[in-house]
């Protein structure tokens, strides 16, 4: 799995690429709270390279929306592949995060040029 | 928030007792919950349900339905009126509220019911559904006409069900099933969790005697007697001092089970019926085992006992019956397989476990990973982060012009 973190104004993007499950969640849970730490208006994590997706990073993503929330901020999805987005409508997060069809939807909308 | 949840909870012996317990003990620590009003059925006469001590919101519970009974969905309705919570929350199975069809269908319509009494969103846990569980094995159809007049009317009371806001399930085929079927929009797939947070992994000592174990509620799709057979087998053929750990009571749908099986395999030694087993026994049943058996017919019930199972690090042995293999492989687990109601076969799985620990220990490995892989407390924020969507939904509802 690989991760990489981008700052844009005030919004923090993570990208996340490859198969996120168990034993890639402790690596992605470092750079949420990274991120969180910089106390951003807005966390965007860009999965357009997830292929896979299991329960632990499904919940590893709710954790992040709970902190980020704790800090009176959020956070969206973006870029989701076929997979990935039947996982979340299967388990109906996809009404619980806001979800943007890639990165520019989501800064755009963000406020983000 | 303020959460209903009608669910059974021990001292309470009906099923899925213990998944609330942990459930609550975890919905309990959230700072979102402020108070827990749990609407549980009655006790006998010399017992009765305690609150717990440790900090956490407020619990307290409200009496107010019946197995067997017929006006279950009235009290229910009426307790939620007199409590008003945010939110109702059911703990159930298609069983829960009786094991004769007229009660067990009419419980499942309390959720439409307070729908329709109030405007306080309805939230259900389904632990199993009808098209997948085997009525005759459940005790609910003896001929063809009495099966396909149940299954009819369980295609109508499963409608009613699908009437609450939401509908979670924990397995991807049940979710399936419910929105192919029934076209249902508000089913939604919630992984278990594991009960507790991961204990050490402890793998099974390398030395004699060794024990397997199985644990539950026996007598309808839970049968321990090819299990006796394929133990008594094995004493026979290499592992004279293998025990036999029978964990759990009667379903309430076989009382008198147990008791029967005890006499009719009288001559088979290091057998031990445990009877029900006490919440502080659990970790002590599970770690003294060598391998943990599923005897069942029916996947009804088994998904609670391998994640127990797998939490303790113990490799399973299980039946090869359509869902759940398929439960099994999605969740991660890894078990030996064998062929429902076939004593020989299943003597085969355990036997394999048995005299291969790197095997064993591997599973051990295994299934300990896919069971603390997620545990309750997480869980629980899942189904918190649907209710505050459901909240939203209501509120937004209630006041239109502030959308």
């Amino acid at each position: 799995m690989k991760i990489e973190t981008q700052q844009k104004s005030d919004v923090v993007i993570v990208r996340i690429e490859g198969r996120f499950d168990a034993f890639g969640v402790p690596e992605a849970e470092q750079h949420f709270q990274a991120a969180i730490d910089q106390q951003p208006r807005h966390l965007v994590i860009n999965l357009g390279g997830v292929n896979f997706i299991d329960s632990t990073a499904l919940a590893a993503l709710v954790r992040a929306l709970k902190r980020v929330r704790e800090h009176q901020s959020d956070l969206s999805l973006c870029n989701l592949q076929q997979a990935v987005q039947i996982i979340f409508e299967l388990t109906r997060l996809d009404k619980a995060f806001s979800l943007y069809a890639d990165e520019s939807a989501a800064l755009t909308a963000l406020g983000v040029a | 928030m303020r959460i209903a949840l009608v669910t059974t909870y021990p001292p309470g012996m009906g099923s899925l007792n213990e998944y609330a317990f942990h459930f609550v003990k975890h919905l309990r620590q959230k700072p979102e919950v402020e108070a827990i009003t749990l609407l549980v059925d009655e006790l006998p006469p010399d017992e009765q349900y305690s609150k717990r001590t440790e900090a956490g919101a407020d619990i307290s519970f409200d009496v107010c339905w019946r197995f067997e009974a017929l006006n279950n969905t009235r009290r229910i309705v009426e307790a939620v009126q007199r409590i008003k919570p945010d939110v109702v929350l059911f703990n159930i199975q298609f069983a829960s509220f009786g094991s004769r069809r007229i009660p067990a269908a009419l419980g499942l319509t309390a959720p439409m019911r307070i729908k329709r009494a109030t405007d306080i969103p309805t939230f259900v846990l389904l632990h199993n559904i009808m098209e997948t569980v085997d009525l005759q094995s459940a005790g609910f159809a003896q001929n063809v006409l009495i099966r396909w007049i149940t299954e009819f009317f369980g295609a109508i009371f499963t409608r009613q069900l699908l009437k609450a806001d939401l509908v979670a399930l924990t397995i991807p085929k049940y979710v399936e099933i419910l929105q192919r079927k029934y076209k249902a929009d508000n089913v939604l797939l919630a992984p278990h969790g594991a009960f507790d947070d991961a204990p050490p992994l402890h793998h099974t000592p390398a030395e004699h005697p060794f024990q397997v174990m199985t644990f539950g509620k026996f007598g309808t799709y839970k049968k321990v007697e090819p299990l006796i057979r394929a133990i008594e087998h094995l004493q026979q053929n290499g592992y004279p001092d293998l025990e036999l750990v029978v964990a759990g009571s009667d379903s309430p749908n076989a009382p008198g089970y147990l008791a029967n099986v005890q006499t009719q395999y009288a001559h088979v030694p290091h057998i031990r019926f445990t009877g029900y087993v006490p919440e502080a026994a659990i970790p002590d049943l599970f770690t003294q085992a060598t391998v943990v058996v599923f005897p069942y017919e029916s996947t009804t019930g088994s998904s609670g006992v391998l994640h127990q199972a797998g939490s303790y690090g113990r490799a399973c042995v299980l039946p090869h019956i359509g869902d759940f293999k398929e439960l099994v492989e999605e969740e991660g687990y890894k078990g030996e397989y064998f062929e429902a109601n076939n004593h020989l076969s299943l003597a085969a799985a355990i036997e394999h476990l048995l005299s291969d620990p790197a095997h064993r220990h591997l599973l051990e490995q295994q299934n300990y990973l896919a069971a603390n892989g997620l545990p309750m407390r997480e869980v629980v924020d899942w189904y918190l982060l649907h209710i505050e969507q459901l909240l939203g939904s209501a509120y937004e509802n209630r006041n239109p012009a502030k959308k």
